[in-house]
């Protein structure tokens, strides 16, 4: 279907390969996932495929790929429409109209393609996709999930052989995303539609996924099955550290696979130590705040006490008020009823350096933060405005990533290093308690374990609460002590971090998933309980 | 749900009231106007994000009521009548004849300043009302096919003013918590500028990739008729308007 002949690209005023020299067939009805890491080319390998690269981006393309044995270089992206159907990184940015059924017809209108046929196929994508009791809503009144299926289904409904994603679970929650994959799994099993993923979330997909390409960063690529490629990679879900550090003799990918390999140690005695409850001295006060606006409940008599050195983990769907909590606790929004106290002060009082030494917070978009016009300037800034001495917050910013020129703009850093440049200027400020909002959208799993590394040294080190919104239930796993789940604006679950992801099957992480019923949730539980025999 | 009507109709209806109002020159019979105006933009109101724009017509129109009363009150030409209040006259030099600044204010001359800014506010707000009924999408998909095609850009551009205005929010809330309060227009249009030139370039890819442009002919998925009420609601609006017409004399 999709054929790859000696490709290589790279963009103008750059020194850095994108690939080099990749050849690969694709055939139809496959399903391949491609991963790397951030910024490493996966995107612009996707938009090849259509064209958009280099016809929309520039760049010096050498080699040639073809669809359906249509090449690229002789068309222009839109002549490959009805073969090919592409999903954007943020499908909000993407759409054209304002309606829901509009913007699925937005295509077919574009070919010409007669009513009666528009109409017929805008139904069945509905069906398909569960979209029909939004139909007829404005788009930018859905939720995340709802718009990336709008997304799916206007690429879906002009019938392309081939549907290229780019991350279309990073937004979502586990359950969300559960339905995207398994849809897009239907599609390539029912109607035979090849699908390109890109993903960092590895293990949401790698079950679904017949083969990878391995985008090495260098420009040099690698193809192959999943258990090829994931034996020697080093970005690898935890379902493959688990079968690294157990030494299986293969390595999985689904949890069943990994679950008949182990067992024999599910099937011992371990001594389980109960964990004292730590005292922690109160830092945040949270006492029966209510939120809502446009007659729409945010929240409703939230109560909770955040502990000086917890890592709490603020969980739940999308838009069941993960954002609300986060907004009140920092002072961007005032509960019509209750009080948010932080260290004894309301936050919404809270200005300019004062604001600074006492909250810091990391937005869902950190370049929101950024505004000059390179890495020194931007760390010169932090240094100033926070009256510490010239360099410290790049000496931190050398801590979390090294090797980082001064002279970057903010903006051609890759996500993983935008984040932590964010996080360095947050943290200068030495602030009491530290907030963030779903910060690990579009890191792979190197700069997401520096990322942890670096909050748990935070909130070890000067014993101070961290707050943190998230889907991922791996960084969950991994970094909280404590997790507040959240549905329709309440408290529905508050506990150790242990307690909630093994009650809900759902939000469960991978290792636990395989080693159930034993209490583990990371790789390094399981090493511990082991090592401890 | 409300059967809708053809977009074109309640632009009609809009123009029509206009015009009465226009005609019938009566502050009174303007705020009755604007009155049913508001009803019917609140009965007839889908959630969608241009609804709002019939409240921000509003709060534009109430400013200029503000602003020709004032300046009704600072400039003008002496009406006579009852005497309000009076303020100094401003000496002007002798190049500026025939203006006055300041002098007695009469009832006659505060009223006038009134009624022509109500009326203004009023036209103001029924064109508001028609935007936030029928949004500039549904508008352009009955026009015809070179007006579309032209159509579809600003549709684009459009859509981008939203977008602009929730990115501003966005960012300097987040500028406000990082205990940034003054610190100028720089911090503020770079992210924005990057932002909008991002999001503009991803539309025009995904517009690129989803075929557009590429047959000289387009389709439309859902034809909008001219319907029996249509020609009801034009035909009453248009008796209301003459009417206003006659009371005027």
């Amino acid at each position: 279907m999709i054929a790859f002949s000696n490709v290589s690209l790279i963009y103008p005023h750059s020194t850095k390969t994108i690939l080099e020299d990749l050849s690969c067939e694709i055939a139809e009805g496959e399903m391949v996932l491609v991963m790397g890491e951030t910024g490493s080319g996966k995107s612009s390998l996707l938009r090849l495929i259509n064209g958009l690269v280099p016809h929309h981006t520039g760049g010096i393309l050498a080699g040639d790929i073809s669809v359906n044995g249509i090449s690229t270089r002789s068309v222009k992206p839109g002549a490959l429409a009805h073969l090919v159907g592409i999903v954007g990184q943020n499908p909000i940015s993407g759409f054209v109209t304002d309606i829901v059924e509009e913007e699925l017809a937005f295509g077919m209108e574009a070919l010409n393609v007669p009513p009666e046929t528009m109409r017929k196929r805008v139904e069945e994508v509905l069906d398909l996709l569960s979209l029909n009791s939004v139909r007829n809503r404005s788009i930018s009144t859905l939720s995340g999930g709802e718009q990336q299926r709008v997304a799916i289904g206007a690429a879906l409904v002009m019938h392309p052989r081939v549907l290229v994603l780019d991350e279309p679970t990073s937004a979502l929650d586990p359950i969300a995303a559960e339905e995207v994959l398994s849809v897009l799994h239907r599609l390539v099993h029912d109607l035979s539609v090849t699908v390109i993923i890109a993903e960092h979330r590895l293990e949401r997909v790698i079950q679904f996924v017949d083969r990878i390409i391995y985008i090495e960063g260098d420009g040099s690529t690698a193809i192959g099955s999943a258990e090829e490629i994931l034996k020697n990679a080093e970005l690898v879900p935890p379902i493959v550290r688990l079968a690294r550090v157990l030494n299986l003799s293969e390595i999985g990918t689904s949890v069943r696979d990994v679950r008949r390999l182990t067992e024999d140690i599910r099937g011992r005695e371990f001594l389980s130590e109960p964990t004292l409850p730590v005292e922690r001295k109160p830092a945040i006060n949270i006492s029966h705040i209510s939120i809502s606006y446009e007659g729409h409940i945010a929240l409703k008599t939230a109560t909770a006490t955040i502990g000086a050195g917890e890592i709490v983990a603020v969980m739940g769907r999308n838009g069941a008020g993960k954002s609300s909590l986060l907004h009140s606790i920092v002072g961007l929004l005032s509960p019509h009823s209750g009080n948010v106290l932080v260290n004894g002060i309301d936050p919404q009082t809270l200005q300019g350096a004062a604001r600074r030494r006492a909250i810091g917070y990391v937005p869902q978009e950190p370049s929101d933060l950024l505004f000059k016009q390179s890495v020194e300037a931007e760390c010169a800034q932090a240094d100033h405005d926070n009256e510490i001495a010239p360099g410290s917050t790049f000496s931190l910013l050398n801590r979390l990533v090294p090797n980082i020129a001064l002279s970057t703009h903010p903006h051609d850093l890759s996500e993983g290093q935008r984040l932590a440049l964010v996080l360095s200027i947050v943290l200068s400020g030495n602030p009491e308690i530290l907030i963030l909002d779903e910060p690990t959208r579009g890191l792979d799993y190197r700069a997401k374990s520096l990322f942890i590394k670096a909050l748990q040294e935070f909130a070890s080190t000067f014993n101070r609460p961290v707050v943190i919104a998230t889907h991922d239930v791996e960084l969950v796993a991994e970094l909280a002590d404590r997790v507040l789940f959240l549905a329709e604006g309440e408290i529905v679950a508050d506990g150790s971090t242990l307690d909630v992801l093994l009650s809900s099957p759902a939000f469960a992480p991978q290792v636990s998933k395989v080693m159930s019923p034993k209490p583990w949730l990371t790789v390094a539980d399981v090493v511990n309980s082991l090592s401890s025999l | 749900m409300k059967r809708p009507l053809h977009p074109l109709t309640l632009w009609l209806w809009a123009i029509l009231l206009a015009i009465g109002v226009v005609a019938a020159d009566s502050a009174s019979v303007a705020l009755v106007v604007v009155g049913a105006a508001a009803i019917i933009v609140w009965v007839r109101a889908d959630g969608s994000a241009w609804n709002k724009s019939f409240a921000l017509a509003l709060r534009v129109g109430a400013l200029i009521l503000v602003i020709r009363t004032v300046v009704g009150i600072l400039i003008g030409v002496p009406i006579p009548g009852t005497t309000l209040f009076r303020i100094p006259i401003l000496d002007l030099p002798s190049w500026m004849p025939g203006i006055r600044i300041g002098g007695a204010v009469t009832l006659e001359r505060l009223s006038s300043s009134i009624h022509e800014g109500i009326i203004i506010a009023t036209l103001l707000a029924l064109f508001g009302a028609a935007t936030s009924l029928t949004s500039p999408h549904k508008l352009l998909r009955v026009m015809p096919y070179f007006i579309y095609e032209i159509g579809i850009t600003l549709v684009i551009a459009a859509s981008l003013l939203p977008q602009i205005a929730s990115s501003l929010r966005r960012i300097r809330t987040a500028q406000k918590l990082r205990g940034i309060e003054l610190r100028g227009i720089r911090s503020l249009a770079l992210p924005l500028l990057e932002e909008s030139l991002t999001r503009s370039l991803q539309l025009a890819a995904s517009m690129d990739s989803r075929g557009y442009g590429v047959s000289r002919k387009r389709s439309r998925y859902r034809p909008i008729r001219w319907k029996s009420e249509d020609s009801l609601v034009i035909a009453l609006t248009a008796g209301l308007s003459i009417a206003m017409m006659i009371s005027a004399g």
